[in-house]
């Protein structure tokens, strides 16, 4: 039965690869495999959800909903915009914060979402291919989302698994190595990318001409929603202080965010995306499964064989094979699976090092290929769709080295200061 | 009364017609789309307005919800235009799936209402009748209306 478990989770994760159905599809196949084989019963696949995990998503999903038609975050893009002035290299700095920052305190996805189709914008009145900027940016918002525990996934489902770990806590451990690390892949990209930012002369004056607050003026509830916008990210700082979840803290929000500022609770609630939902929920009774049947406790068991033991080794290990594992598959699915092995290797007791390792990890190794986050595969959706097509190769040849710089700081920061 | 006796339009476009030519048709005509057809004269695709739109504008505007601060780049619209005018229509046209003449009129506007077009082509036995347009099915409905 140890070997169906594994062999259903390992089919899920190629075919979530290969990407030749959808990852939701694929998610739920394997969880309802797993329950109708026997490999894990009904009532255990029904503990098995993370529900804190499923309500901070839902709730930041209609936060930022009922925020985005404000205009809030395009006019914060484009006021990042004319600060560069017309340098390119200012621009792909500005541009490449505010990724960050957004998908910091909202999420890595939601933060391309927004970012992308005014980076599209602003590449065509500049007169240059978006591709470079719109890379940029993906790239920024992995990083920027392992700044906190709100800003990737796999941070997501590591701050709600492990209580001991506050919204303060990521910060504090994760964001400085974030913020080197996006300043240091930044600088590169903005080196590789130099001829294609060359702007005309004359250019750069468009950009300073738009006047972005105009549609801020006529946007309804923009009081409102920032109040509340703010309000949440202020109570993810204090939650623990508050002695609230940050899934409570969300869905709080979401709630304030639907009594003051949605004049249509249905089409409100149309913003969360429920195919995400219902991929973690499938991946959770998945690996459920395999936790079950003991797969788990034999990887752990055969990581420590491998590390004799030692902490230093054990978060090098997580460290690189969770990053290796994001870029091969995609790293919500590997966090969800690694989150048990870590419980594992660390038998009863509690080291936040480890966990680290394995945020780092997971979210740095998610700009190695196009498939390894989400918000790559949204963000070269909207450039295919726009006859900008990014082919797998060429974000290869963007985002391993990408990675493996960004690694090898983590690296350097979790020897001096984690492990 | 059944799809085929309502007053359908005759508009339709040949696949590998140019955008320009499409767009002059579409001008011209009394329905807000086209039914494009190939060389048997069987539907392939639908041509509306907001098709003509995507294809006139950059293609960011459908990604973008925000453009009050943005002023028309004269230069970048005529570039999108010239290049698009000479391409074929079947590049911007979308797959449809077409009223049946013998289908209620209820029916049709069950259609309308969940696909969102503003016309539809109608087909009997496969053939092209003609396009339905929701001005046309209603205005029949409340003519209708009238004379009782």
């Amino acid at each position: 039965m140890d070997l169906l478990a594994a062999a259903i989770f390992l089919a899920a994760l190629a075919l979530i690869a290969l990407e030749w159905v959808h990852r939701t599809k694929v998610a739920l196949a394997g969880a309802a495999l797993m329950v109708l084989l026997g490999v894990i019963d009904q009532e255990q696949a029904i503990e098995a959800v993370d529900w804190a995990t499923l309500g901070l998503l839902a709730g930041m999903m209609v936060i930022v909903g009922l925020t985005e038609p404000t205009g809030v975050f395009t006019y914060l893009a484009l006021r990042a915009a004319q600060l560069s002035r017309g340098n390119p290299v200012a621009l792909v700095f500005l541009l490449a914060g505010v990724t960050g920052l957004l998908s910091a305190f909202l999420d890595n996805l939601t933060a391309i979402l927004l970012v992308v189709p005014v980076t599209l914008l602003l590449a065509d009145l500049l007169r240059i291919s978006p591709v470079p900027l719109v890379l940029t940016e993906v790239l920024a918002s992995n990083i920027g989302g392992t700044a906190t525990l709100i800003g990737d996934p796999p941070n997501i489902m590591i701050g709600t698994h492990r209580k001991e770990l506050s919204f303060l806590d990521f910060i504090v451990n994760l964001a400085p190595v974030a913020l080197v690390s996006l300043l240091v892949t930044t600088a590169l990209l903005a080196l590789v990318f130099r001829r294609s930012f060359r702007v005309a002369p004359g250019r750069a004056a468009e950009i300073a001409a738009l006047e972005p607050g105009r549609d801020l003026r006529g946007a309804r509830h923009l009081k409102r929603t920032l109040a509340v916008l703010a309000g949440t990210i202020l109570a993810f700082f204090g939650h623990t202080l508050l002695h609230v979840e940050p899934a409570v803290v969300a869905l709080t929000g979401a709630t304030v965010m639907l009594l003051v500022a949605a004049d249509d609770v249905e089409r409100a609630l149309e913003r969360v995306e429920w195919s995400t939902l219902f991929f973690f929920v499938g991946l959770f009774v998945m690996v459920g499964g395999l936790e079950e049947r003991g797969v788990i406790e034999a990887i752990a068991s055969r990581l420590a064989d491998l590390t004799d033991g030692s902490a230093t080794a054990e978060g090098m290990v997580v460290l690189w094979g969770a990053a290796a594992g994001s870029a091969l598959v995609d790293n919500i699915p590997f966090t969800a699976a690694m989150i048990p092995v870590v419980d594992s290797l660390q038998g009863g007791t509690f080291d936040d090092g480890l966990w680290w390792a394995l945020a780092l990890g997971a979210c740095f190794g998610g700009n190695a290929t196009m498939i390894a986050a989400a918000a790559n595969v949204a963000a070269t959706g909207i450039l295919d769709r726009t006859g900008h097509p990014v082919s797998f190769v060429r974000f290869l040849a963007v985002g391993a080295p990408v990675t493996l710089v960004s690694l090898l700081i983590a690296t350097v920061y979790l020897l001096l200061f984690q492990l | 009364m059944p799809l085929r006796d309502l007053p359908l339009v005759r508009a339709s476009v040949r696949d590998t017609a140019d955008l320009a030519e499409a767009a002059a048709a579409l001008f011209a005509a009394q329905v807000p789309a086209f039914a494009v057809l190939d060389h048997d004269e069987r539907v392939v695709g639908i041509f509306s307005e907001a098709d003509l739109l995507r294809a006139v504008f950059p293609g960011y505007l459908a990604e973008v919800r925000h453009t009050a601060f943005l002023p028309d780049d004269a230069p970048a619209l005529a570039e999108r235009a010239r290049s698009a005018s000479g391409r074929p229509v079947r590049e911007f046209a979308r797959p449809v799936e077409p009223l049946d003449a013998g289908e209620s009129q209820t029916h049709a506007a069950e259609r309308f209402l969940h696909t969102g077009e503003q016309a539809l082509p109608v087909v009997e036995q496969g053939r092209f009748l003609g396009m339905l347009s929701i001005a046309a099915l209603c205005y029949a409905r409340l003519e209708r209306a009238g004379e009782r």
